[in-house]
């Protein structure tokens, strides 16, 4: 039995979980409301532009880099989409848009930390501020409305299935399909050999410059994409949409049990992080704390998670270099 | 034994302006263990990392099998049937074993990574080499032995033509080592040919059929294991005289300086004790790995030991304590300049304070004009050659970067100096200005202890020498009666003292 508890905690989402489930029961007791019907959607809407945002992440974290610009794609992307497709477009144009700009912006960042082999930290610090320019420059001081939004984006943002919110069940759908694939390509596999020891991946004839190229291309994209649920669940877009989303999203993946130093983690991992996150949000509104603390309460759980990241890692056994005859 | 595997003909490889390979050749005959020996820097890890994918030589020529051996690509390298087992083990701590095995080349059903297949696989593996290793496990904290086993299986699981073994036993216990030699020669009988390099002589003896040995980037000779001796081997490997190189002079000994008694550390080394005195120069010779640096380290304070005291002119070191330690008056000029020894993107002048800030400050400010004077007049005493004493240490050569580090030291103007392998990677040149800097520090009385993996410079610069192999301290030589034959054979445990 114990052993079995044991292996159980060995998974890294699983410490996670019971987080999150604690956090909604004591909060559920204390504030009925909070466990409802629109509670629970709540909670489902705030998340599904992170967790989406979290799948790219994943990828790159895991290799032991970072994609800082994603929440300028996610905004810029939000934004074009209602310029360019006008609500008399259909879901097809808005892919297209969301796709175009994720996979442009992913492809500049993984040329240049697969290929010039810049420091992915300052290559896409750079693309933060280049696309948030560039955006700056095409929005001005204008704003999507809702009746801009491509009706069939806003329809998914509006309504639900089972209750639960369509974007969310997008969201979910991605995570788990990422998931299933990061567990399961021999491409993705290498995304986790890469991080876990850089040198030893070229020597065992990974082709690292390609993996991480496309590692970037898919965040980029799924950037874009994340844009697009940003645009369903907001129904507006200005030049400040999505400004700061990737220091939420790298915070959800962390807490999620996506390492830092990479290697380990999986979205679905991530998607946990981002839920325990936004409930803590929402549990202390909900049990009268002031909003102010929320981010002392995030930074708190970060710094656990990697100090729970460290101690584990820190468990290996001593080297030995003297002889047992 | 008769069908040639692979040969190599000319390889020549020059790294900057080092040359690291001079026209070596090598021929495998398929069904034979081969030995490939030398000092470190004779080569053998260049020709290695060359059948590796890792280099590109030069110029030379390889066949492997009757075709052109494809170069300078570890997957290329590996589909050419060439699996490789490094002296460090290079697993990734997060994947499974199973997955370890066949990192990079994961077995597929359909489009799907096949996590069974995996597992039975490496079962199967592990179960021929007869360990207890659970393919389902991660690899984060195996021990370094269970790591090089994980490597072999990787190795077996390559089905490959040649398999290079880079020093697989130095982290095995005796027991291991006999299984693996199994596996070599199992593999030998199936008619691969297997690379072995060791510095253990009486494993070289035991299981090769061929030996070849290197030096200075050149092959010096292949003969049957059967037709040679250890003594024969070991002159091949040294080769030139130990020659005037070496400006030793007489030393004036003075009070001990440096008093270690049994030190130990668990797994690293047992019941370590020495003198060493003012003006007296001790070489601590070994294999890599012996634990001399480890030794050093817990003198200076860095790393901790279990039993025993260090003390330097009766006052007792304690641990974990390099401030107390340079207080005292020790000096560490680390083995890896660029990753302990120097910061180096400062500039010289900042480098070389580094150790005497106190001097140089006037309340909580540092002097730049001071840095600068010291830095300078250090420049003038060790023939820094440099262009501006504000350039970062990046841009001086290697031998230029080692005078800095050594200038950073003397500027504190130590008791005890620890020299962690004084000249690696430095050209013959500044080479002998170090020797010669060394010289006449130990003249003016400073007492030194001295790493080195160069058995000239540990003959031609030691006053006294100790030999660890191990973590034990084997033995003591005097100047006199030192010789590289009898060091190496200390050092491997081709005799036994």
């Amino acid at each position: 039995m114990t052993k079995y508890v044991a292996k159980l905690l060995n998974i890294r989402e699983i410490p996670v979980l019971i987080a999150l489930l604690i956090v909604l029961v004591v909060t559920g007791i204390a504030n009925p409301q909070f466990l409802s019907r629109s509670g629970a959607q709540d909670l489902f809407l705030g998340v599904a532009v992170i967790a989406t945002l979290s799948v790219g992440q994943t990828f790159v974290i895991t290799m032991r880099h970072v994609d800082l610009s994603v929440g300028s794609t996610a905004g810029f992307t939000a934004y074009m989409i209602g310029k360019e497709s006008g609500d008399h477009h259909g879901l097809i144009t808005c892919l297209f848009v969301a796709l175009t700009i994720g996979l442009l912006v992913g492809a500049c960042n993984g040329f240049m930390v697969a290929y010039l082999k810049l420091p992915s930290l300052v290559v896409t610090l750079s693309s933060l501020w280049i696309v948030r320019g560039l955006f700056n420059q095409i929005a001005g001081g204008n704003t999507i409305t809702d009746f801009q939004v491509p009706v069939s984006l806003g329809y998914l943002g509006r309504h639900s299935f089972l209750d639960v919110p369509y974007i969310f069940l997008i969201a979910i759908s991605l995570v788990l399909f990422a998931t299933y694939v990061m567990r399961n390509a021999r491409s993705a596999r290498d995304l986790y050999a890469m991080g876990s020891n850089p040198p030893a991946s070229a020597l065992a004839g990974i082709p690292v410059a390609r993996r991480t190229f496309f590692a970037f291309l898919a965040c980029g994209a799924v950037s874009g994409l994340g844009g697009a649920i940003l645009l369903a669940r907001f129904h507006s877009a200005d030049s400040n949409s999505g400004l700061g989303l990737e220091l939420n999203v790298i915070a959800a993946c962390v807490v999620g049990g996506v390492a830092i130093a990479g290697g380990v983690g999986t979205p679905l991992g991530a998607l946990i992080g981002a839920l325990l996150l936004q409930s803590i949000t929402l549990a202390l509104g909900a049990l009268g704390v002031s909003q102010f603390w929320q981010l002392a309460v995030n930074g708190t759980l970060l710094i656990s998670a990697i100090s729970l990241d460290r101690y584990l890692s820190l468990r290996v056994k001593p080297t030995r270099i003297l002889r047992a005859e | 034994m008769d069908r040639e595997v692979l040969t190599i003909v000319g390889a020549t490889k020059n790294f900057g302006g080092v040359r690291a390979l001079n026209s070596a050749s090598l021929t495998l005959y398929a069904g034979e263990i081969h030995a490939l020996l030398g000092e470190n820097g004779a080569g053998k890890s260049t020709l290695l990392k060359t059948l590796a994918g890792v280099h590109r030589l030069d110029s030379g020529q390889i066949t492997l099998d009757g075709k052109v051996f494809q170069q300078g690509s570890t997957r290329l390298a590996r589909e050419q049937g060439i699996a490789v087992i490094y002296q460090e083990p290079n697993l990734f701590p997060d994947l499974t074993l199973a997955e370890n095995v066949f990192a990079g080349r994961q077995l597929k059903k359909g489009k799907l990574v096949d996590w069974n297949q995996m597992a039975q696989e490496a079962q199967s593996l592990f179960d021929q080499l007869g360990v207890a290793l659970n393919p389902r496990a991660r690899a984060r904290g195996l021990s370094i032995a269970d790591q090089q086993i994980v490597e072999i299986a990787k190795a077996l699981s390559l089905n490959a033509k040649v398999i290079v073994m880079d020093e697989p036993t130095a982290a095995l216990s005796s027991q291991e080592v006999d299984r693996l030699f199994k596996v070599a020669r199992s593999l030998e009988s199936q008619g691969a040919a297997v690379v072995f390099v060791s510095h253990r002589l009486d494993e070289v003896f035991a299981l090769t059929t061929r030996i070849t040995v290197m030096r200075d980037g050149e092959t010096i000779g292949t003969t049957l294991t059967l037709d040679t001796t250890e003594a024969n081997v070991i002159q091949m490997m040294v080769g030139r005289e130990v020659t005037e190189l070496f400006p030793k002079s007489e030393p004036n000994v003075g009070e001990v300086v440096l008093s270690v008694k049994n030190l130990s550390s668990e797994g690293l080394f047992e019941d370590i004790s020495f003198e060493v005195r003012a003006g007296e120069i001790v070489g601590l010779a070994g294999l890599v790995g012996s634990g001399r640096s480890e030794i050093a380290r817990a003198i200076f304070g860095i790393d901790k030991y279990s039993r025993g005291s260090v003390q330097l002119c009766g006052q007792t070191l304690q641990q974990f304590s390099p401030s107390q330690a340079m207080r005292a008056g020790v000096a560490l000029v680390p083995e890896d300049r660029r990753l302990q020894g120097l910061f180096m993107a400062a500039s010289i002048a900042k480098n070389s304070s580094i150790t005497v800030l106190d001097r140089i400050r006037k309340g909580f400010l540092i002097r730049s004009k001071s840095e600068a004077d010291l830095a300078i007049n250090w420049g003038k005493t060790l023939q820094l050659k440099y262009s501006e004493i504000t350039d970062p240490v990046e841009r001086l050569s290697g031998g230029n970067q080692q005078k800095v580090v050594l200038a950073k030291w003397l500027a504190s103007n130590p008791k005890l100096l620890i020299i962690d392998e004084p000249t690696r990677g430095i050209d013959v040149g500044t080479k002998a200005q170090v020797h010669k800097l060394l010289d006449d520090e130990a003249q003016k009385g400073l007492a030194i202890l001295m790493i080195s993996s160069e058995l000239p410079e540990i003959l031609g610069m030691s006053d006294r020498i100790l030999v660890v192999k191990e973590g034990l301290l084997q033995r003591e030589f005097s100047r006199a009666e030192a010789t590289s034959e009898k060091i190496i054979a200390v050092a491997t445990g081709a005799i036994t003292v």
